[in-house]
């Protein structure tokens, strides 16, 4: 009896441990996939990778792709395309045909590892389009590690050309860039304010001369304040002069803020950095929760809510999608994940639903690495925008979430890539020393006006380009593949 | 029968070890150096709570609160300038309104190094304090603490930094950034 007994106790303890086995990736295993599938890939050069921007130039579609700085490893990858050793930078690759991506050139970046080095931030606007530019010229304003932001002209994407710098700073992030007006919401870290990243606005409409325009933060992180030091900022994301309104995302995986600015005020009003002045053109705030930051704040105005179409009022709601950071390797902090704001009352802003992947769906904090949300596609072309977002989620890959009422997002896809040889360990401290597990880490996601999503791995594995499959295509009104 | 019992012993065994590990980390300090452990004072905010102290012998009235925060961006550069440990030491939980009254110095707890600063702090009730502020780094994370009395900052900060030297605030210290 007791035999039995031990021999299904042994069962069951071998049936947990297989389980565990599978959750773990494995060099060679598949994709996991749920209505989202392959269409092209490139290893990057196995560069840790933050920020793809997909760019229509003439008849081409090229990718720019920011990198974190290297690896203790590897802190400088070998370029194949040169044969030489090169600090992460900027990865330029055309995907005109995604299913045979071509890697154009590496851009390399500021010496150092991890946030310490490399380019992280990528935007691009078209000559054309800007108030003063080379109407033949293509601009990539991109960060030069934490030392600088830059423009080149990628007009010819494999022989970019250096135009303007714009140093001295003790960091950089993730930035915005109006391509009608020129105007760039620049994540800097002057060197006299109190936060290690605020706002540094310039008219970038003529990016051979800068022009400054102002800084711009909390009150409390200006020169010269006292007291405590509010939330650092991670982003903003500008609806231009027609919308008149910048959506700011404060903190990262803790205390976050979203505050909306009247922009007009902000290139207009008193610009002398103090708390008055700071104060004057914000709208109004809304404060997260002490476990929760905002990476990336992306609004969708005027969005229709098909459950309150025969409502008299409130049929339209302006929404603001807030995507935590997750920072912590295999669940060491609180969730990080996906909420969305109801901004219609300008002045009462409030949360309204939130997203999250299910840990026990995949036990993503045993798989290794970060579990939890960090970053959304930017892209408001037609094809998603108000539909559809994507969410990258670290280890649990990409998320396809379906947000045409967004008081009930839910998930509709998601795609998982597989581990390579280039798949970058991830380590925890543990009583004498670490240990480390290699999962994906889908840091960053965009997309393009034709509809393929692109993902971009943290830990070196490289980008993945992806469609959308059976009934999540109809969410988005794509025709059946 | 026998193999059950011992599986069930040594199950048993296991989880009091365990018990008594997580018990260990937590046990009080001793008090030889008039430190005494008191609750930690603060609500909940975005970090797990630390440990709180208060002096009852040559530093009397002088209260140190230290905890981990794990998840810190600087992970090459550790704690970088004097704006750092304003924004990390945890001041803004004894009060908002503080001022830097020097510039801050080296600071170096067994294997952590940081920086340390003095303060002063105005108080709800109208006192005035002043305080001491440390911020140190280990790779991606880091170690803060806050001595603060109603009188003078140097005593503070002496006995302060001397309370975190003896072994058993090391030990804990490191385990509380290994996550233990």
């Amino acid at each position: 009896m007791f035999r039995r007994v031990q021999l299904a106790a042994c069962l069951v303890l071998f049936a947990c441990s297989s389980v565990h086995a599978q959750r773990q990736q494995v060099i060679g295993a598949p994709p996991e996939a749920s209505n989202m599938k392959l269409v092209g890939y490139n290893d990057l050069q196995a560069r840790s990778a933050y920020q793809p921007t997909i760019h229509h130039q003439g008849d081409r579609w090229i990718a720019y792709i920011g990198h974190h700085g290297g690896t203790e490893d590897v802190p400088s990858p070998v370029n194949p395309l040169t044969g030489q050793a090169e600090p992460n930078g900027t990865s330029i690759v055309d995907v005109t045909d995604p299913a045979h991506p071509k890697y154009l050139r590496h851009l390399p970046g500021q010496e150092g590892k991890y946030e310490s080095g490399g380019a992280q931030m990528v935007r691009v606007c078209d000559g054309k389009s800007l108030p003063k530019g080379d109407a033949n010229a293509v601009y990539l304003l991109r960060t030069f590690g934490s030392e600088a932001h830059e423009i080149w002209n990628v007009a010819d994407p494999a022989n970019p050309v250096l135009i303007t710098r714009i140093g001295g700073l003790k960091d950089t992030h993730k930035s915005w860039w109006e391509c009608d007006t020129g105007i760039a919401y620049l994540v800097s870290g002057a060197p006299d304010w109190r936060t290690r990243r605020m706002t540094q606005v310039y008219d970038l409409g003529d990016p051979a001369h800068p022009q400054k325009i102002r800084d711009f933060g909390l009150p409390g992180q200006e020169p010269g304040a006292t007291g405590a030091v509010p939330t650092e900022l991670h982003g903003p994301i500008s609806t231009g002069p027609t919308g008149n309104r910048i959506y700011f995302g404060y903190g990262t995986n803790k205390g976050g803020i979203l505050q909306i600015v009247d922009r007009e005020k902000l290139l207009s009003g008193p610009k002398e950095p103090t708390a008055d002045n700071l104060r004057y053109p914000e709208i109004s705030r809304l404060p997260m929760s002490a476990f929760n930051g905002a990476h990336t704040t992306f609004p969708m105005l005027d969005m229709p809510v098909a459950e309150f179409g025969e409502d008299k009022d409130g049929r339209m709601r302006d929404i603001v999608m807030i995507v935590d950071e997750a920072i912590l390797n295999e669940c060491g902090e609180a969730r990080q994940m996906v909420w969305f704001a109801d901004v219609t009352t300008e002045t009462r802003p409030m949360m309204i639903s939130s997203y999250t992947v299910p840990e026990a769906s995949g036990q993503f904090c045993q798989r290794g690495g970060r579990f939890g949300s960090h970053s959304s596609n930017e892209s408001m072309a037609p094809v998603y925008y108000k539909k559809m977002a994507f969410i990258a989620f670290f280890n649990a890959g990409v998320r396809a979430l379906d947000i045409r009422d967004p008081y009930h997002p839910k998930e509709v896809g998601y795609f998982i890539p597989a581990i390579t040889q280039a798949t970058d360990k991830r380590c925890i401290p543990v009583e004498g020393g670490e240990r480390c597990k290699v999962a994906i880490q889908t840091n960053n996601v965009e997309t393009d006006d034709r509809g393929y999503i692109y993902i971009v791995d943290r830990a070196n594995t490289g980008l993945h380009i992806l469609e959308l499959t059976g009934p999540a295509r109809a969410v988005a009104g794509l025709p059946k593949n | 029968m026998r193999r059950a019992a011992t599986i069930v012993a040594a199950a048993i065994g296991f989880g009091a070890s365990s018990v008594g590990a997580y018990q260990l980390a937590l046990a009080p300090v001793e008090t030889s150096a008039h430190w005494r452990e008191i609750a930690w004072p603060f609500p909940r905010d975005g970090w797990p709570a630390g440990r709180a102290f208060r002096c009852d012998g040559a530093c009397a009235g002088t209260e140190l609160y230290v905890r981990a925060k794990l998840g810190f961006c600087n992970c090459d550069r550790g704690v970088a300038d004097d704006d750092e440990v304003d924004r990390v030491a945890d001041l803004d939980l004894i009060s908002p309104r503080f001022v830097a009254t020097a510039p801050g110095e080296a600071v170096r707890v067994g294997e952590l190094h940081g920086r340390g600063r003095h303060y002063g702090l105005d108080m709800l009730d109208g006192a005035r304090h002043a305080a001491i502020g440390i911020a140190l780094s280990r790779r991606c994370d880091l170690l803060v603490a806050v001595a603060q009395n109603a009188g003078e900052a140097m005593a503070a900060r002496s006995a302060a930094l001397e309370f975190l030297e003896t072994p058993e605030m090391k030990r804990w210290m490191i385990a509380a950034l290994d996550g233990r």
